[in-house]
Formats: C-alpha cells, sequence, structure tokens
C-alpha cells in the first residue's frame, strides 16, 4: 500500500512573499455583508476546535470592515484550506454583551472578527 | 520552594555546623510547556528541519526587537497626516516605513515567520481609546512590537479586559471620563492590533525623536498613554552607590 503524499508545508509555501491572510485574496467570493450591517453571531456546534469566542455567540453587534478572505480557523486547525471566507470585524455594545455592565459607560465597546459563517442578518 | 523554606527552618533553629545559607536555586520549576518547547525543539533539530543554530538566530531576532519600530512609526504619524492616514488604511504598508516587513521579515523570508500579516492600527481620539487582548491565547503584532510582556499571556488580564476594561485599566493606573468610550480589540482572528495614541499635550515642535521617546510598549498595547516626562522620557533620580566601584583605566 502507498501511503499517499501529503505537503505539509503547502501552506506556508503559499503565503511566501505574499502573506498569510493575503494569499487567499479573491478566493471569498462575494462578501455577504458590509460595513454598517447589523448582525446576530449564531451560537453553532464546533468540535474540537474554534475561535469564535463563547461571550460574543448569540450577541447582536455591528459589521465594521470586512477585513479580508481566509479559511476559516475551524477548518485550518484541520489543514482544510479549500473553502476560504470573508472575515468580519463586528462592533458590540458592552452592555449587549454583559447585561450587567454598569449603566454609568454606555459608550464602551468591544470589536472582534468573525468568519462570515458565524454571521446571520439581525 | 517548600524545600527552600524547609531548610531556612532547620537554619533558624540553629542546628550547628550546618550550611545555613543554601543558594537558593535561581528558577524554582521548569513549566510543562517549557519542557514540551524543548522536546519538540530537539526533534526538530534532530530530524533536521532547521539547526541549533537557526534556532539561536532567530530567537535573537525575535528577543532583539524592542517596541522602537512601533513607536518611530507613532511618531512619524503624528507629524505626517499623511502617514498617519496610511497607517490606519494599511498598516503593514506603513511598518515599511519603519524598516518593518510584516512579509518578508528576516531570517527566515518564510511566509509567516512568526505571526499573520495583517496590522491593523487603531485610532485613538480625545471620544475614543482603543485597548488591545487576544482572549483566546495572546495574539500580539510581534514583528513591530517584539516579544509580548509576560501579563498580556495571563489569563487574569485576557479573561477580565474584555469584561472589565475600566477595572483593568484602572489597575494600570488609567482612569478615563465615562464620556470616553474604551472600545477593547479581541485579536481572536489573523489580524493584529496596534494602538496609535493621541499626541499629548505639551509635545508641540517636537522633533521625531523626543515624541518616540514618549510611546512606550503599553502605550501601543492601550494600557497607558503617551505623557511627556511621565513615560519613558523622564529623569529617574539616581542613587548613589554607597561604595562606588572605582575605575582604573
Amino acid at each position: 500500500m502507498s501511503k499517499a503524499h501529503h505537503d505539509r508545508t503547502h501552506h506556508a509555501k503559499k503565503a511566501t512573499g505574499i502573506g498569510d491572510p493575503q494569499c487567499f485574496k479573491g478566493e471569498g467570493g462575494k462578501p455577504k455583508f458590509k460595513a454598517g450591517d447589523t448582525v446576530r453571531i449564531r451560537d453553532m456546534a464546533d468540535f474540537f476546535y474554534t475561535r469564535c469566542q463563547t461571550y460574543t455567540r448569540g450577541a447582536v453587534g455591528t459589521v465594521t470592515l470586512a477585513v479580508y478572505e481566509s479559511p476559516a480557523a475551524e477548518d485550518e486547525a484541520w489543514d482544510n484550506t479549500d473553502k476560504p471566507e470573508w472575515f468580519y470585524s463586528v462592533k458590540f455594545r458592552q452592555k449587549d454583551l454583559w447585561p450587567d455592565y454598569p449603566s454609568a459607560f454606555p459608550n464602551d465597546t468591544v470589536e472582534t472578527e468573525f468568519s462570515e459563517r458565524w454571521l446571520e442578518k439581525a | 520552594m517548600a524545600k527552600t523554606s524547609d531548610q531556612s527552618k532547620k537554619g533558624a533553629h540553629g542546628h550547628e555546623g550546618e550550611h545555613q545559607h543554601p543558594p537558593a536555586p535561581m528558577v524554582d520549576e521548569v513549566s510543562d510547556f517549557e519542557v514540551l518547547e524543548m522536546a519538540v525543539r530537539e526533534l526538530a533539530i534532530e530530524k533536521g528541519l532547521f539547526t541549533a543554530e537557526d534556532h539561536r538566530r532567530w530567537t535573537e531576532y525575535v528577543h532583539s526587537l524592542g517596541p522602537l519600530p512601533a513607536a518611530r512609526l507613532v511618531a512619524k504619524a503624528w507629524l505626517d497626516p499623511e502617514l498617519k492616514k496610511l497607517a490606519v488604511k494599511d498598516g503593514v504598508k506603513a511598518s515599511l516605513k519603519v524598516g518593518v516587513d510584516w512579509i518578508n521579515s528576516p531570517p527566515t523570508n518564510f511566509g509567516t515567520p512568526s505571526d499573520y500579516c495583517n496590522l491593523r492600527i487603531l485610532e485613538d481620539t480625545p471620544t475614543l481609546k482603543h485597548v488591545v487582548v487576544c482572549t483566546l491565547c495572546s495574539c500580539y503584532p510581534r514583528p513591530i512590537l517584539g516579544q509580548s510582556p509576560e501579563w498580556y499571556r495571563t489569563p487574569a488580564y485576557r479573561r477580565r479586559l474584555v469584561r472589565w476594561p475600566r477595572q483593568v485599566l484602572s489597575e494600570f493606573g488609567l482612569q478615563l471620563p465615562p464620556e470616553v468610550e474604551i472600545r477593547v480589540a479581541d485579536s481572536n482572528q489573523k489580524t493584529r492590533y496596534m494602538v496609535l495614541p493621541v499626541r499629548p499635550a505639551g509635545t508641540e515642535g517636537w522633533t521625531e525623536e523626543q515624541l518616540a521617546e514618549i510611546v512606550t510598549r503599553d502605550c501601543m498595547i492601550g494600557v497607558a498613554v503617551p505623557k511627556p516626562g511621565v513615560t519613558s522620557n523622564v529623569k529617574m533620580p539616581v542613587h548613589r552607590a554607597v561604595h562606588p566601584i572605582e575605575h582604573h583605566s
């Protein structure tokens, strides 16, 4: 039985001289969201690896920027770089994340990123 | 630790003839992660993935990266509105102005040498203060800021900053009025963040070198704000040595 060949450095080779995530530019298709859109973070099941923080799940925020295209962390963790998607920076009001956030500071926010699969229109 | 205190107890009970002050070990323990790093490194060297010399060179490179390039970038952006615009739009391109090449950074020339290559420079205003954390691990813009401080990697900072930012900032000595929006940037994916603070009053007419001196690492993480005479260009009081060493030339 011959062993299937897998090049473990394919990712690094692709990024050399271009950068990661820059090397996935143009592979994410049409962005579904744009700056100013109101989105809800989906609370999906994740197996073994995710970079979608628990504190954001189910929360509603505003897209500030479509940042770059890249395979989602949940795929890339398993070396699956087949389907890059758009990543978005999303801003939340603190009191939408933590109900008991002191009302003396209503302007405070958190900004963090999500791959497209984690977002839905709100 | 337990061993050391046992020995000092013995000393206190005055067991004559015993060595009363055993030299304390410099490092009490090696963490599991350090053991793991050594094991993986040695295996990689044995396997020929890189040499011990490569490893030493890379370690030296990373450890000798000071926050200086980032401080100079902030100073330049304060002086040049066009560069400030570029910095906010494309941090990777702006970094080239201070000699930091995120994409082809030496010594590996290997695509993503130490980190992902999407730098976002977050511009503070008088009513908006950014502060950076990585709640999931300890992502940090190493190519331009060097090694992250130890506290940045602690669970206490990572867990608490998103939840109680004002309390954490006040522990760093930074208290901001309620009308200032505190925006925590959680670098959970491939973007690395650096804060471009507001140029403080009292720095009118300063040169790039003078400005760069007050932009310390903590100012670019966002837990401090640059202040003339308070952050790094302060004159520290010098305590004269009681028995000064004579220098013979």
